[in-house]
């Protein structure tokens, strides 16, 4: 079977600096993956080339097959790719309901057979604001939230896509411990309804908890992929993070 | 209010304003059409520009650009239709000669077509540059076109062209003369860049254009196809500018280079968004619909060059101490004094900031004539009415924003006002002179009443009667 999200070869340069160098990573349908790295290592910049949000000097990103190529980053998250990012960008002026209105309008009512009525679509936005928490605050503002709540906010509008792929870049940094389990709460029930997730983490038992499988980055390059129990003993891997 | 609900009561009040500039201009106040028509056309100029600088956050400087360009299609058009013989020739010209004379409607169409093609070429061009840039770039293209035009012969280049305008015109029964029909064209231009721009707002283009400007790269991950959205912005906001700018050759009677693509026009469809406010379409109305009848009324009380110094002035006051313009102000302060619904009190309450308002910017200008033109008398009275109009532009905005000092600096503004008023008629001078009596004597009243007091004290709770 072909996976969902086919990386081979990645390469990407910034001027003389190799952000990432060859990089490989297959992603199965409905799988939970990790993804580590000091930083630095190019997490960040994998996730913007898989999305679209720069594009890659060498090498190909396939999603269910179809070469990504060249194609603008608005058009992924048509074919169900979605990403938070990892510093909170949310629509300033508009309220938390309409910050999800956005997605809903442009990617999921596009897709044939969807038409909604205006309250439909209001009614689904509050319904992912539950899901992060944050329905009481529907007619708020965004510079009304906490850094916490924009990153839940964060989420809640990747989800607001309906993706099948959902890549969560450092969702849960300045979390607290409890909110940190909601959150991994939150990506579990999600992964069961059929959602592949990749989870860009620093917080190691938040990774190691919810992955099936973990990539590490280092320098622009993959030196691990496996299971989080292998990993942890990888030697190659504790040298990169230990600095042996 | 649904969008033909909208239209409906638009094109209600347009047919009001319409038939009451018609009875003034008719009862010895003809300019009336002439101030009207430039008001209005600022009108189409703001909401235009509105469309891409505060839906889409794209700061165009180049509204001239494309206002002349809609000023020398019809000019060419014009020219062509003088006789179109000369030069037009082959079986082209069997199709097009028989359209010749053009109807104003449709050379106002066509104008509004070139201008929003050059929208669209721009936006292909530019509007991968973003902030400072994009605006760098509007700024170039406006000198770029003005140098073409200048050097384009056929439309008399740097010289300039002058244009017969016709005699009068029929309207269904109504006989009009050319300056009252072209001011019921700008009319209904007006209502038509007020309801489009009103229907982006509440559509799925109005939620993509706002996502735009807040940020293009979370846009782009939230699945709008931004470059297309913002193209749709400059062809439609170049378009209108251009359906804006075609009546300016009949109405004025003659067009160069330099007045058409004069800076009057960039500079004043940017300030009266920002002053009335970017984020609805009541802004650049209530922006436009100011500050031109001010300029036209600086103009023929003042001088016609103080125009842009009042621009400038309200704009650098607005940026500092109020960059969400006046709809913003209002919204804000609706926000914190009645949360829930709008109630009597905030509604009296604005407009008492609103009268306030008003009355200091006219206080300000009446005062600089005064001290230019009157006795020494008249002149001492100038010079008492101009701080009598600071204080109350000050204390209009206490009001708004809820400052504890609103209403003592209002009542004090209010009765400084009623001060200049009473000499005014003593001196036998002014005019309307019980207005600005009896309403500050209401607003002096009313802003010593509990429930104002409390509100000012921080208890934003309707006090039960």
């Amino acid at each position: 079977m072909t996976p969902m999200l086919q990386v081979k070869g990645l390469c990407k340069r910034f001027g003389g600096f190799v952000a990432l160098e060859g990089i490989d990573l297959d992603v199965g349908k409905g799988e939970r993956l990790g993804l580590i790295g000091p930083n630095g290592s190019g997490k960040s910049t994998l996730v913007n080339c898989i999305c679209g949000t720069l594009h890659n000097e060498a090498g190909s990103v396939r999603f269910n097959g179809r070469p990504l190529d060249g194609m603008p980053a608005h058009k992924r998250t048509h074919l169900g790719l979605a990403r938070s990012f990892q510093l909170p960008r949310p629509f300033a002026s508009l309220s938390l309901l309409d910050n999800l209105r956005v997605p809903l309008l442009y990617t999921v009512d596009r897709r044939p057979a969807a038409g909604r009525s205006a309250r439909d679509l209001e009614g689904r936005c509050l319904e992912l604001l539950g899901l992060v928490g944050l329905e009481t605050q529907a007619r708020r503002w965004p510079r009304d939230l906490t850094q916490v709540e924009m990153r839940k906010l964060e989420l809640a509008r990747a989800m607001a896509a309906e993706p099948t792929l959902l890549i969560a870049d450092e969702v849960m940094a300045g979390l607290s411990h409890s909110e940190v389990e909601e959150i991994i709460a939150l990506l579990l029930r999600l992964n069961g309804q059929g959602i592949t997730i990749i989870l860009i983490e620093h917080i190691m038992s938040a990774v190691m908890s919810f992955s099936q499988r973990i990539a590490v980055l280092v320098s622009g390059r993959k030196i691990a992929d496996g299971k989080p129990g292998d990993i942890v003993n990888d030697p190659e891997v504790v040298r990169a993070y230990l600095g042996q | 209010m649904r969008s033909a609900t909208f239209l409906s009561a638009a094109l209600a009040v347009a047919a009001a304003v319409f038939a009451l500039a018609l009875l003034a201009a008719r009862n010895d106040y003809g300019y009336l059409m002439f101030a009207g028509f430039v008001v209005l056309q600022y009108v189409v100029l703001a909401t235009a520009w509105n469309i891409l600088g505060g839906y889409c956050g794209y700061v165009n400087f180049g509204t001239s650009a494309f206002f002349a360009m809609g000023a020398y299609t019809v000019v060419a058009l014009h020219k062509l239709g003088g006789n179109p013989g000369r030069y037009l020739s082959g079986t082209l010209a069997e199709f097009l000669i028989p359209l010749f004379p053009l109807s104003m409607p449709s050379m106002i169409l066509a104008g509004g077509v070139v201008s929003g093609i050059v929208g669209l070429g721009m936006g292909y061009l530019t509007l991968r540059l973003r902030g400072v840039f994009f605006a760098i770039a509007t700024l170039a293209l406006a000198v770029v076109l003005q140098t073409l035009v200048i050097n384009w012969d056929f439309v008399d280049g740097s010289r300039g062209v002058s244009i017969i305008r016709p005699g009068r015109v029929s309207v269904g029964p109504v006989s009009l003369s050319y300056i009252e029909y072209l001011f019921l064209l700008m009319l209904v231009l007006a209502v038509l860049a007020l309801w489009i721009a009103r229907l982006i707002e509440r559509s799925r283009l109005g939620f993509g254009f706002a996502s735009i400007r807040d940020d293009e790269l979370a846009a782009e991950a939230s699945g709008v196809p931004t470059l297309r959205l913002k193209l749709i912005a400059t062809t439609l906001s170049g378009a209108l500018m251009g359906m804006a700018g075609a009546p300016l050759p009949y109405y004025a009677g003659y067009v160069e280079p330099s007045a058409t693509f004069g800076l009057p026009y960039a500079v004043n469809s940017i300030a009266m968004p920002m002053i009335g406010g970017t984020t609805t379409w009541a802004g650049p109305l209530i922006g436009a619909v100011l500050l031109g009848t001010l300029q036209q009324i600086a103009t023929v009380t003042i001088s016609s060059v103080v125009n842009l110094l009042i621009v400038g002035l309200l704009l650098v006051v607005f940026v500092i101490a109020a960059p969400v313009g006046i709809v913003g102000l209002i919204q804000e302060f609706l926000r914190a004094a009645a949360p829930t619904r709008a109630n009597l009190r905030s509604i009296a309450l604005i407009a008492i900031a609103s009268y306030c308002f008003i009355a200091g910017i006219l206080g300000i200008i009446f005062s600089v004539q005064a001290i230019q033109a009157g006795s020494a008398a008249v002149a001492w009275l100038g010079v008492f009415g101009l701080s009598a109009g600071a204080l109350c532009l000050a204390a209009s905005y206490g009001l708004l924003k809820l400052q504890a000092w609103g209403p003592s600096l209002a009542t004090v503004a209010f009765v400084s006002a009623v001060l200049v008023a009473l000499a005014q008629i003593w001196l036998g001078g002014g005019f309307f002179q019980a207005i600005p009596i009896v309403v500050p004597a209401i607003a002096i009243w009313y802003l010593q009443t509990r429930d104002v007091k409390l509100l000012y004290r921080g208890c934003t709770q309707p006090v039960a009667a």
